[in-house]
């Protein structure tokens, strides 16, 4: 279960192979989803995957007019439909398929070295003699490493600072110390400590427990395990599909409140 | 042998706190939803949002229960 992910150093910074392969494939799907959805639009009566996409998009606009009104609300539909469609099939790809490969050769280019395999791989038989291979998970969800979902959070939480900033800095400061000034103190627990970690944590958690949950699963015989592989399966893809929407739906009360005056 | 009642602790403790936090949740809804039929769609949808806030926490603990197992098991 304890699976290996190989490490890239690049320009000081270091890079998780697998999880940056998914990001990129996460992208592209999104990409080719909504390219494939809004072929040869009409302006007429809708049909077929350009309705679905209509819908999608409405059904954002929804939860955005929950919490700004109708003019404000235009400006983040995008930001908010771009979030959603990458979560959401950012989670689906880990149930979809999850494997693992065995690598007994050194491949230097993708981080698998000769001293990554004696330290963290395993002995199996081969061919008659004891060899040390290494298990890699190459295809997982990308929100399953904290890194995605922190990058993620911080990225929307950064702008809703800056929206309150270019909206209007005085009313923006002067919100730290309302109602009383005391409140700072808790503004200041709640903007750098409870949000920052509350809102990431929360993804990453669901999607990491779930898939350790089908690896395990996995590993176990056939006949016990089979049926609640399957029943795990299933929630596993209503999970996925509801913390994309909590997440939309926070980043969205996130900026309403910094961009909206609610006195 | 401290590290697995540590573990134990860990998940039973988190679906605890999960099992109660739904169950309020999804009873406030139901009662709800009793007293207004009309209003069932809107009230699912804040039961989702609820879900998923009251369980993250107990999803943290389960994630961090995991790693452990993973490094020290």
């Amino acid at each position: 279960m304890e699976h290996y992910s190989p490490i890239v150093q690049f320009a000081g910074l270091r890079f998780d192979v697998p999880v940056v392969l998914m990001t990129i494939l996460t992208s592209v799907l999104v990409f080719i989803v909504v390219m494939l959805c809004t072929r040869n639009m009409t302006t007429g009566v809708p049909k077929g995957k350009q309705n679905f996409f209509e819908w999608v998009i409405d059904f954002i606009r929804g939860i955005a007019g929950q919490f700004m009104d109708a003019k404000t609300s235009t400006k983040f539909v995008t930001l908010a439909l771009t979030l959603f469609l990458y979560i959401f099939i950012g989670n689906q790809l880990g149930v979809m398929a999850n494997f693992t490969v065995e690598h007994s050769e050194p491949i230097p280019s993708l981080g698998i070295t000769q001293e990554v395999i004696n330290e963290h791989g395993h002995e199996v038989e081969h061919d008659g003699h004891m060899e040390k291979t290494l298990g890699v998970a190459w295809f997982k969800s990308p929100t399953a490493s904290p890194s995605v979902t922190f990058g993620l959070a911080l990225m929307v939480l950064l702008y809703a600072h800056y929206l309150g900033i270019k909206k209007d800095a005085g009313s923006y400061v002067k919100h730290w110390f309302q109602p009383h000034p005391l409140m700072f103190i808790l503004h200041v627990m709640e903007e750098f400590i409870i949000k920052p970690l509350t809102l990431p944590l929360r993804l990453f958690g669901n999607i990491f427990a779930g898939e350790v949950l089908i690896a395990f699963l996995l590993a176990g015989s056939v006949a016990v395990v089979s049926l609640p592989l399957i029943v795990w399966l299933g929630y596993s893809v209503f999970v996925g599909a509801v913390q994309a929407y909590i997440f939309t739906t926070l980043t969205l009360v996130y900026i309403s409140q910094k961009v909206v005056d609610d006195h | 042998m401290d590290f697995a009642i540590a573990l134990g602790l860990i998940f039973g403790l988190a679906a605890v706190g999960a099992g109660i936090g739904n169950g309020l949740v999804v009873s406030r809804t139901i009662e709800g939803v009793a007293r207004q039929p009309e209003a069932r769609g809107g009230l699912m949808g804040l039961m989702f949002l609820g879900l998923g806030l009251v369980e993250a926490v107990p999803i943290i603990a389960v994630a961090i229960g995991f790693m452990l197992f993973g490094r020290l098991g």
